[in-house]
């Protein structure tokens, strides 16, 4: 065992205070509904994250987000249940959430594939709609219980996807992005002709029930009414605790070094006798059933599936999400799949025009900060002691 | 006693005041309506189109001093697209405060929805989609829809062959749901007029020749070739029909109205058939009123095709809403009496389905080189003749 010098750690407070500055901030901005509000919150949120910048009150929180990681992992879920907490009743915005956790969970499956081993994929929509359309078939002609279901949907997706490891192993950079293109038109194509899917209009998805337990009904706890989506909230917040853990370990261990070194160079990486297309399957099957799982569950959620939900658009709506972030970092993806989902729906105030103000917040961001909000770090060796 | 009862009058004239005080402060009840389009994306001159004139319908009700309430319009934006509508289905009939909505000009977002507005028990007026599923899929008391569909377009059809004396019609038609609708309801409505279908043909969207089609069409001898497609197969079908020699009317549908259609035939096209649902608004019964209001707003858009069925949606919510008070329950029981109602799109009567069944269908015959309505051609009148009329 290496001797690892035990230096103090960062102060947890820093996490904890910005963890919930941000619980407060994001209640707040769910809750309100009223235009200038809405713009004016915004407004305080660019101002308050850059005031924070230029008084250095954002490196310890880094600090302690590094170096106690764990414990504050724990204190964002808890985060996360507060705000379920405080919409209880709430339908939409708990769908909103759902949606939120479920393309976090998608675009972290992307993130082992682009951000790990560097295999682009630009077809992320479309395994995400291999999910839910195995999902919509499984629940409405067997029964097969759900939670099998959301396997089985992943596992379609990674075995789907096996399709294209040819094409993907044999081309290179912007050649790989153009075959995992293809694939999202032809995927759509064929759902369109593909009668038993319902065609171009698609079809509807009965929604989860556990060992009797309808996901779809509201339910009481003592007096108090919850919203049936409360439900997906928990299982989707399972799954996304899950697949977080899953990549942060993935990152850290032998075989994130083996698809890090992969992408840096794979020519240096081949010569240390890696095996390139090993890794490179491994990531692309891994992160397709990722993808897939999330987009089985949420299928059973919107309740309706058709090829329109699954475009190239879509698809670049993830890697937008990624990139936004920062590659490879799963935190950035959490906090970029917020702003990319819940920021188009609160400007709906602004009606036509809300696409424009999005896209150029997005701009703004990729100006300022090029690696995304949240670049990812340096590589730790020694979890808990200096990198 | 005596105390007693002066306190209780006390209590109730302050009542009073205090009621008259709001009253006078608020004149009116505020009441939300909703209204979903798309407002990005691909269709959405059409949602904006849409979005104007439900505005309108809500601002001239507004401006109505007979109005009991004070009417304000929720927009959201559904971008043709079924995800986002069901989200934002979701964020309008989970609002309370919202009491019914004219939603959706697409109908994938349509179809999409239509579990979520019965599930919320949110009422609702299709403005602009037309797959039959919408209302007929399900019988949901909470789904209405003002325009036409395929259904009401393929009624017209076979009611004016039949007219015309044809009994005997051969189908062709693609093989996408378009098609294949469009020959289900065909086949539907003809049987019961009476009519008789000879032969039905499913032919791909691409397909180039259609000789094995037509030799069996033209041995069965029908006076009518019903074509369920879009037109440049339309436009093959009928130039192969001249080349076989088959002298059968050539009766389209919604997909054949183009100028393409025309172009790519020539002389040929001269008396082929097409029906289309909804009107150019300017022949609407209250068409001009409409358009007039329209103008005078200044909108940068102008109200598409769909506009004038926005508004008429929207002006029944505010008409029953208005009859029965801000209560969703109540609104649903009212449009389910909806019967011969008058609207800027002419008479509404909502089936059990929730479906307008007086919907408005333009039938065309093209004249000379052009589409033109049916009832001012000369074929109507008698001057001219389709081939193997009486």
């Amino acid at each position: 065992m290496p001797e690892v010098k035990q230096e103090p750690q960062a102060p947890l407070l820093p996490g904890v205070v910005a963890v919930a500055l941000s619980t407060a901030y994001l209640i707040a901005l769910l809750a309100v509904e009223k235009q200038p509000l809405v713009i004016g919150l915004l407004a305080f949120g660019i101002v308050a994250v850059l005031v924070a910048h230029y008084m250095d009150w954002l490196d310890p929180v880094g600090r302690s987000f590094a170096e106690r990681e764990g414990v504050l992992s724990a204190y964002a879920v808890l985060a996360a249940c507060v705000v379920a907490a405080f919409f209880h009743d709430n339908h939409f915005v708990l769908l909103l959430f759902v949606t939120v956790l479920l393309y976090a969970v998608a675009t972290l499956g992307l993130n082992i594939e682009f951000g790990y081993a560097g295999v682009l994929n630009f077809a992320g929509a479309s395994f995400f709609g291999i999910g839910a359309y195995t999902s919509a078939v499984l629940n409405t002609y067997t029964a097969v219980p759900h939670l099998l279901v959301l396997l089985i949907g992943g596992t379609l997706a990674a075995l789907i996807g096996s399709l294209l490891l040819l094409p993907v192993l044999r081309t290179r950079g912007h050649y790989a992005a153009l075959v995992t293109i293809a694939f999202a038109l032809l995927l759509k194509t064929f759902l369109e002709v593909n009668d038993v899917l319902g065609g171009p209009q698609g079809m509807q998805v009965k929604g989860m029930s556990i060992l009797g337990w309808s996901f779809n009904d509201n339910f009481e706890i003592g007096k108090i009414e919850m919203s049936f989506y409360l439900n997906y909230f928990v299982i989707s917040m399972l799954l996304l605790c899950g697949t977080f853990v899953l990549v942060r370990r993935l990152e850290r261990s032998w075989i994130g070094l083996d698809l890090d070194a992969i992408r840096l160079d794979e020519t240096a990486a081949s010569c240390f006798g890696l095996d390139i297309a090993r890794w490179k399957i491994t990531a692309f099957v891994l992160g397709n059933f990722v993808i897939g799982l999330a987009g089985a569950l949420f299928g059973m959620v919107g309740g309706f599936v058709a090829p329109n939900n699954y475009t190239f658009a879509d698809s670049l709506i993830m890697v937008s999400i990624l990139l936004l972030g920062g590659i490879g970092n799963p935190w950035g993806v959490v906090v970029a799949t917020f702003i990319v989902v819940v920021l188009p729906e609160k400007l709906q105030t602004i009606q036509e025009y809300r696409f424009l103000l999005y896209a150029l917040i997005v701009i703004v961001v990729l100006l300022f900060r090029p690696e995304g909000l949240l670049p990812r770090p340096v590589r730790r060796y020694f979890p808990g002691g200096r990198a | 006693m005596s105390r007693i009862v002066r306190q209780l009058s006390l209590f109730f004239a302050s009542a009073l005041f205090v009621g008259a005080l709001v009253a006078t402060a608020q004149a009116k009840e505020r009441v939300k309506v909703g209204f979903i389009g798309p407002l990005t994306g691909g269709v959405s001159v059409n949602g904006i189109g849409g979005r104007n004139s439900a505005e309108l319908a809500v601002k001239l009700r507004n401006a109505d001093a007979k109005a009991k309430y004070e009417y304000e319009l929720v927009v959201l934006d559904d971008e043709c697209k079924p995800n986002v509508a069901v989200q934002v289905a979701t964020k309008m009939a989970a609002d309370k405060e919202i009491i019914a909505g004219a939603t959706h000009y697409c109908s994938a977002t349509a179809i999409a929805t239509v579990d979520i507005y019965h599930k919320f028990g949110f009422p609702i007026i299709v403005w602009g989609a037309v797959l039959p599923d919408i209302t007929y899929r399900s019988k949901y008391a909470e789904v209405h829809r003002v325009n036409g569909t395929m259904i009401d377009q393929n009624d017209a059809n076979a009611e004016l062959i039949t007219k015309l004396g044809f009994k005997n019609v051969a189908v062709i038609h693609d093989t996408t749901d378009y098609g294949k609708g469009h020959n289900a309801y065909f086949s539907k409505s003809l049987a019961k007029l009476g009519g008789k279908i000879v032969g039905t043909f499913g032919v791909t969207a691409d397909q180039q020749d259609f000789t094995a089609e037509l030799t069996q069409i033209k041995s069965l001898n029908p006076e009518v070739v019903y074509f369920g497609g879009l037109t440049p197969i339309g436009v093959r079908v009928r130039s192969q029909m001249d080349k076989l020699g088959i002298k059968s009317v050539f009766d389209g549908t919604s997909g054949i109205v183009s100028e393409a259609f025309i172009q790519g035939l020539g002389p040929l096209a001269e008396g082929a058939l097409a029906f289309r649902e909804g009107a150019s608004t300017e022949k609407l019964p209250g068409g001009k009123f409409f358009l007039e209001k329209y103008a005078a707003q200044k909108y940068d858009n102008p109200p598409e095709a769909y506009g004038a069925f926005s508004y008429a949606a929207m002006d029944l919510i505010l008409d029953s809403i208005e009859k029965v008070g801000p209560d969703r329950k109540k609104v649903i029981e009212e449009l389910a009496n909806v019967r011969d109602r008058d609207s800027i799109i002419g008479k509404i009567t909502f089936d059990d389905h929730g479906q307008n069944t007086v919907a408005l269908i333009t039938k065309y015959v093209v004249q000379d080189g052009k589409f033109v309505e049916w009832d001012d051609s000369e074929y109507a009148t008698g001057r001219r003749k389709l081939p193997g009329q009486k």
